[in-house]
């Protein structure tokens, strides 16, 4: 059975249909990228998913259960993480504060125990020392140990982009969606970028669902590519398949008259 | 006596409209609530005054002068402090116009102490223009009327028909592109200050002979306008107009059949239960940030 | 640069990093303590007010630099903790019961302005918190049974058992409740609820998308913010001995906003010096005339210009130029210029 499945998606903005009768599904440890121009509605399905959008038709459902008409914090609390096109980032606050307001689920301690948090001892200060614990490790992991005390405006943005991926770790996710995670980084950030991807998913197993117009990027990485225009959907395959059908050159390079 | 009510009604939503226009002037040109608003126009309303009785001038010059004060107020409350916020947050802005609101609120009193003085306009509220049945209407409730709609037509001409309000709605859309078209956005912010304190102005000198002129008199019209201008949608003119209007229908209707007491409080509750079901007021877009 | 290694993760959250703030929290709790020994009542009274503005302060603070809304209306939510206090009081509750009811009651009517604001931002949210403040004391002005408009006086706290002179054991309830509250915000600040509030203040979009449930936390920081202003309403009840509606007013709700802003948002040790230092600027303006050389200056210039008999009013005009000044140069309040003296002598000489 498949992780995730999408069926006869459609969301559309007053006239303007964005997501256009879409269907796809995920199997479990797949890097699976959506593909297409610009404007295209691959954001907005995500903001579908997500619960950020109501989708007007369809269904999307992630490991058996309907995510329709669940809020954001119902969709991550089931194991869904994300990363944003134009980075939403805590700005005011440090990298580990970022990182631990991904443990924020996983934590438990209620107004009360909070009290005892000055005392080594206490359930408060023992949860939040096993969580630092966790965030230390993902800090190792993403090699962050420079910007760990940094306020995140402060960092350059490759490293930002770093710190939105690791808060979406910390969620100990079991399907993470990364908006573009590609964009707005140098030669070299890209190229660090698509081993912490295959990293995210040989080591901790998470399944991708990314999204991206950068084919360089998504060809060496990708499971499977889903290719969309104008919220159609126009062919999905292996990397190879996709990326020489005609119908996705013709997207992106316009059409040969 | 409804017909009274209505009347009443009116006079009061043209200077709630009028003080909801000028904020809202200023808030589609900068998303900035100016709490000095009220102050400001108290401040200019003090200098027709000044120049009514210690310079003895006619109301027209007297007017004239007080306009003038009134936009070089704006100018410098833009020039002076807003221009000079670094990295600000909405709430910054709304301390800002407080301190100015507090500053201005001291200078008057210290200046003109607490007395409550009478401002003599030509036009008086004592003088009755139409009697008929048990409904007057005196002469300061007509000009009330008169001049507030006039304003608004005035401001609906400037800010749609002029160069200068095309440069305006041009620097709030997208204030880069403005510039790169050779507007000096800045200037617009300023002249934009300027005239909204020249409306706030007016709004002042019909609320004195009213309630009297002294330091706190523009409290409760601030609120009230600032209050139309939400629920109207602080960014549409003729929403805030509309607003206004009913918010001093809801305010004369309840205070006359319910409890004159809590007529206030009760408009605030309306207005915060509309806010509840049209989160943007009654004629604002949403608007959804994109991610 | 005196660098302290950390080698555990409990040092993270420790309330005191060294010794150093050890020793000055003792010197100045010793201080605090032996106080009363030394200096008449009047400076007493000075740092109760201190105190109760610095508890508001604190749950202000949670709500607009923590959280990110605004509040224009809290002084209703001190009126409705005093009321409540002072009422349950003369019906023979024990300090203990009615300070806490007063917190209570006030977190309840957080909760339901709350409910509105969820949805409401900016201007709209501001009507809204400013139209309950209004509400709030002409409600209370209409009710005869708390004295209506004329105001209602507060029965004195039964604190006998202590042995000290009435001021003075209210003087150390205050002042221990405060720190008490004081520590309390800070860890809360620390703790997984208190970044989500922060969370929701920087990006409300990604708050809820790693699984912060916005409507539960807005609602919870209105409660929290509202009954600090609660339980600060019913110690000012017992400081001022008397209470009427006019205490409650809209400048009042301005000035507790003033006060986080000059103190330093988002702060804790911004919200207690905001407090200390807002209160000692509305006592000293009051007689802004015996400030020397100022002081005859701005006279002279009164003299000269103004009504000299309204010279008072020269407050308005100090409190106003000050936040506009705050704002501009130095946007994170005393707590920031503190920060960076103190990072000034770590470095120092270099």
């Amino acid at each position: 059975m498949a992780l995730f499945e999408i069926n006869n998606l459609t969301k559309r903005f007053g006239g303007l249909i964005a997501v256009d009768n879409l269907s796809f599904s995920i199997k479990k440890g797949e890097i699976f990228s959506i593909i297409g121009p610009n404007g295209a509605g691959k954001s907005t399905v995500f903001n579908c998913i997500n619960g950020l959008y109501k989708p007007e038709e369809g269904s999307i459902q992630f490991k058996g259960e309907n995510l329709i008409g669940q809020r954001p914090d119902q969709v991550a609390k089931m194991g869904i993480a994300r990363t944003f096109q134009n980075l939403e980032l805590f700005a005011h606050m440090t990298t580990i504060d970022n990182l631990l307001l991904g443990r924020h689920l996983h934590m438990k301690a209620n107004l009360g125990q909070i009290l005892g948090l000055n005392f080594r001892r206490s359930k408060a200060a023992k949860e939040e020392i096993t969580h630092r614990r966790k965030v230390e490790e993902i800090i190792d992991f993403l090699e962050l140990e420079s910007a760990r005390d940094q306020y995140v405006s402060n960092l350059p943005y490759g490293k930002q982009k770093l710190v939105e991926l690791g808060r979406a770790l910390a969620l100990e996710p079991e399907l993470i969606l990364l908006d573009e995670p590609a964009a707005g980084l140098n030669q070299e950030e890209r190229e660090e970028m698509v081993f912490w991807i295959q990293d995210i998913r040989d080591q901790l197993g998470v399944t991708v669902l990314l999204i991206e117009h950068n084919m360089q990027l998504v060809k060496g990485i990708s499971d499977r590519i889903l290719a969309i225009s104008f919220g159609k959907k126009l062919t999905e395959g292996t990397p190879a398949e996709v990326l020489n059908h005609e119908e996705v050159i013709k997207a992106y390079l316009g059409e040969v008259v | 006596m409804i017909l009274q009510l209505i009347i009443s009604s009116i006079v009061a939503g043209s200077i709630y409209a009028l003080m909801g226009l000028a904020m809202s002037i200023t808030y589609k040109a900068s998303e900035i609530p100016n709490f000095a608003q009220g102050e400001m126009g108290m401040v200019s309303t003090y200098i027709t005054f000044v120049a009514l009785s210690s310079f003895g001038m006619s109301f027209l010059p007297a007017l004239f002068f007080t306009l003038l004060f009134a936009f070089l107020l704006g100018v410098f409350l833009e020039f002076a402090f807003i221009r000079r916020a670094k990295n600000p947050t909405p709430l910054s802005f709304i301390i800002i116009t407080i301190g100015f609101q507090l500053m201005l609120y001291g200078f008057a009193g210290w200046k003109w102490g607490a007395d409550q003085r009478r401002l003599d306009l030509p036009f008086s509220e004592t003088k009755t223009i139409i009697q008929a049945g048990d409904v007057t209407i005196s002469e300061l409730n007509l000009a009330t009327v008169a001049i507030a709609i006039l304003m608004m037509g005035g401001i609906y001409l400037l800010l749609n028909k002029t160069k200068l309000g095309l440069a305006m709605k041009a620097s709030q859309q997208n204030e880069k592109a403005a510039q790169i078209n050779g507007i000096s956005t800045k200037r617009i912010l300023a002249i934009s200050f300027g005239i909204s304190s020249m409306v706030g102005a007016i709004a002042g000198i019909l609320v004195a002979p009213i309630i009297t002129l002294d330091p706190s008199m523009m409290w409760d019209p601030l609120l009230k306008g600032f209050a139309a201008a939400v629920l109207g949608g602080m960014k549409s003119l003729v929403g805030v107009v509309i607003g206004g209007f009913m918010l001093g229908l809801i305010e004369n209707i309840f205070g006359f059949y319910i409890s004159i007491e809590f007529k206030s409080v009760v408009a605030f509750v309306i207005i915060v239960v509309i806010l509840y079901f049209k989160p943007e007021g009654l004629f604002g877009k949403h608007y959804v940030r994109k991610v | 640069m005196r660098l302290k290694l950390k080698q555990d993760y409990f040092e993270d959250i420790e309330l005191f990093e060294d010794r150093v703030p050890i020793f000055w929290s003792v010197v100045l709790l010793g201080f605090l303590f032996a106080l009363p020994f030394f200096v008449k009542s009047y400076y007493l009274t000075i740092l109760m007010l201190m105190s109760v503005n610095a508890i508001v302060a604190l749950g202000l603070n949670l709500l607009v630099g923590n959280t990110g809304q605004i509040s224009l209306g809290h002084a209703g939510f001190v009126a409705i903790g005093a009321y409540t206090a002072v009422l349950l009081t003369k019906a023979g509750a024990p300090f203990i019961v009615s300070f806490a009811a007063a917190g209570v009651v006030a977190a309840l009517f957080g909760i339901l302005l709350g409910v509105p604001s969820l949805k409401l931002e900016g201007p709209y949210l501001a009507i809204a918190t400013l139209a309950f403040g209004l509400a709030v004391t002409v409600i209370i002005g209409r009710m005869d049974f708390l004295g209506g408009r004329m105001g209602v006086s507060v029965p004195k706290l039964s604190l006998k058992w202590t042995g000290l002179k009435y001021d003075t054991s209210l003087y150390y309830l205050i002042i221990i409740i405060t720190i008490l509250l004081t520590i309390f915000t800070r860890n809360f600040v620390k703790s997984r609820i208190g970044r989500a509030f922060q969370a929701i203040r920087d990006s409300d979009i990604a708050a809820s998308s790693i699984g912060i449930n916005l409507t539960k936390y807005k609602l919870l920081s209105f409660g929290l913010s509202a009954t600090y202003a609660g339980l600060a309403g019913a110690l000012w009840a017992f400081y001022l001995g008397f209470i009427s509606p006019t205490n409650f007013n809209f400048i009042l709700s301005i000035m507790f906003l003033a006060t986080i802003v000059v103190g330093g948002l988002g702060f804790v040790g911004g919200s207690i010096m905001g407090a200390v230092v807002m209160t000692f600027l509305n006592i000293q303006l009051e007689n802004i005339t015996d400030v020397p050389i100022l002081g005859s200056l701005i006279e002279k210039f009164s003299e000269a210009f103004m009504m000299h008999s309204a010279i008072s009013n020269v407050s308005w005009v100090f409190t106003g130029l000050i936040l506009i000044l705050i704002v501009l140069f130095e946007p994170m309040g005393l707590y920031g210029i503190w920060l960076r003296v103190k990072l000034y002598w770590k470095t120092w000489p270099f």
